[in-house]
């Protein structure tokens, strides 16, 4: 099984992260293309506001300039009526996007209300422009989907959608409890990935998407590193199942899905995000 | 058509424009069209169809003004009544869903 956990770029934290390679520390820090929105199950419908952030989510870390996306898209459907595709380039906002170590170039879209009016499941599809990671000498783009619920009317939450690379729900993603498990199949070229190199990481900072930051304070601390990214395998079928500790935002990314692929020259990574959102059961 | 087991009770708090809750209990939502037509969107929170449902639209007086069912993609569309209103999307015993006309937006 190969290893490809991220080396975080060069920060205020630089000379520390040098001494720790140079000691041969593994100091991973997983790059998270943020697609956000603040609630995954809408009781009616309403226009959706969307943040497009590459950051390192669970920290707050380095913030990273995203070039214009090659796609932004939402597929919904309602129930098994036939699957829509509405273009949200035309809505995408660049703005600059204050992290934790730096401000990076982002998004923001705010489709109409017509846009998600209709009850059933939306499926908001981002494909970056590709990322060059000066540290590793190589491009990575990560192809992202980020799933809403209107009015309770599940549709196609479970299907893939065609993408080079993705991760198809078995669980819905709009609707957990917290301490329940998700679980979900990673594909690429239509096929599941097995042993795929997946890390897990929790919206630690909430966005602000008025204040166009990160929440500086988090919700919770880690004891070490290793709990920052939480990095684990795929089964033999390409299945992955984690737990959610705790309400908000997790995201899941299996890493470098495609094999021997090039941009300009340089190795490109093309990664597959999923976010999910965990509710706590109150009254 | 699934199986629903779970009764949809009509309270006040019902009465807004997408309402539903339970597993396998029936929704509705309606919306403007802003061409002085409405369309109302059913099915069941199992992801069943909504195809043949009834749905009426009545006046403050319970005077039907409207009267028909949900289309192939579990739709009705209809012409937005000048007086005030209010749709009633009626599965069946329990799994009715009343929407008041003044909750639907564009």
């Amino acid at each position: 099984l190969k290893s490809n956990g991220r080396i975080g770029p060069l920060g205020t934290g630089g000379l520390l992260l040098a001494g720790l390679l140079a000691l041969g520390v593994p100091v991973a820090q997983a790059h998270f293309q943020l697609l956000y929105t603040p609630q995954a199950a809408l009781q009616e419908s309403a226009a959706i506001p969307l943040a497009l952030v590459f950051s390192h989510p669970f920290d707050n870390g380095f913030t990273m300039d995203m070039g214009k996306p090659e796609a932004f898209y939402v597929v919904s459907q309602r129930g098994d009526a036939e699957r829509r595709t509405t273009d949200l380039m035309p809505y995408l906002q660049p703005i600059q996007w204050s992290g934790g170590e730096s401000k990076a170039s982002a998004y923001l879209a705010n489709p109409p209300r017509s846009v998600t009016r209709s009850l059933g499941d939306y499926t908001f599809v981002l494909r970056p422009a590709p990322y060059y990671e000066a540290q590793e000498d190589k491009y990575i783009q990560q192809i992202t989907k980020t799933m809403v619920n209107i009015g309770g009317l599940p549709g196609g939450w479970d299907e893939p959608l065609g993408l080079p690379v993705e991760i198809v729900p078995l669980d819905k993603p709009y609707a957990n409890w917290v301490g329940g498990v998700f679980r979900a199949v990673v594909m690429a070229n239509g096929k599941p990935v097995p042993h795929a190199e997946i890390e897990v990481e929790y919206l630690n900072h909430e966005p602000e998407i008025a204040a166009r930051r990160f929440n500086p304070e988090g919700k919770v601390r880690a004891p070490q590193d290793s709990f920052k990214t939480l990095s684990i395998r795929a089964d033999a079928m390409g299945q992955v199942i984690i737990g959610l500790p705790k309400a908000g935002w997790w995201g899941i990314c299996a890493l470098n899905l495609d094999d021997d692929l090039k941009h300009q020259g340089k190795e490109l990574s093309v990664d597959a995000v999923l976010w999910i959102q965990a509710t706590d059961m109150t009254k | 058509m699934k199986h629903r087991t779970i009764a949809w009770i009509i309270s006040p708090l019902a009465l807004t424009a997408a309402v539903g809750a339970w597993a396998h209990n029936a929704i509705c939502s309606c919306f403007d069209n802003g061409d002085e037509t409405i369309t109302c969107e059913g099915g069941f929170s199992d992801g069943g169809k909504a195809v043949g449902v009834p749905l009426h639209v009545f006046d403050q007086a319970g005077k039907v003004l409207v009267e028909g069912v949900m289309g192939k993609d579990s739709d009705f569309r209809f012409a937005k009544p000048k007086v005030p209103f209010r749709v009633e999307f009626d599965a069946g015993e329990g799994h009715k869903v009343v929407i008041d006309g003044r909750d639907i937006e564009k």
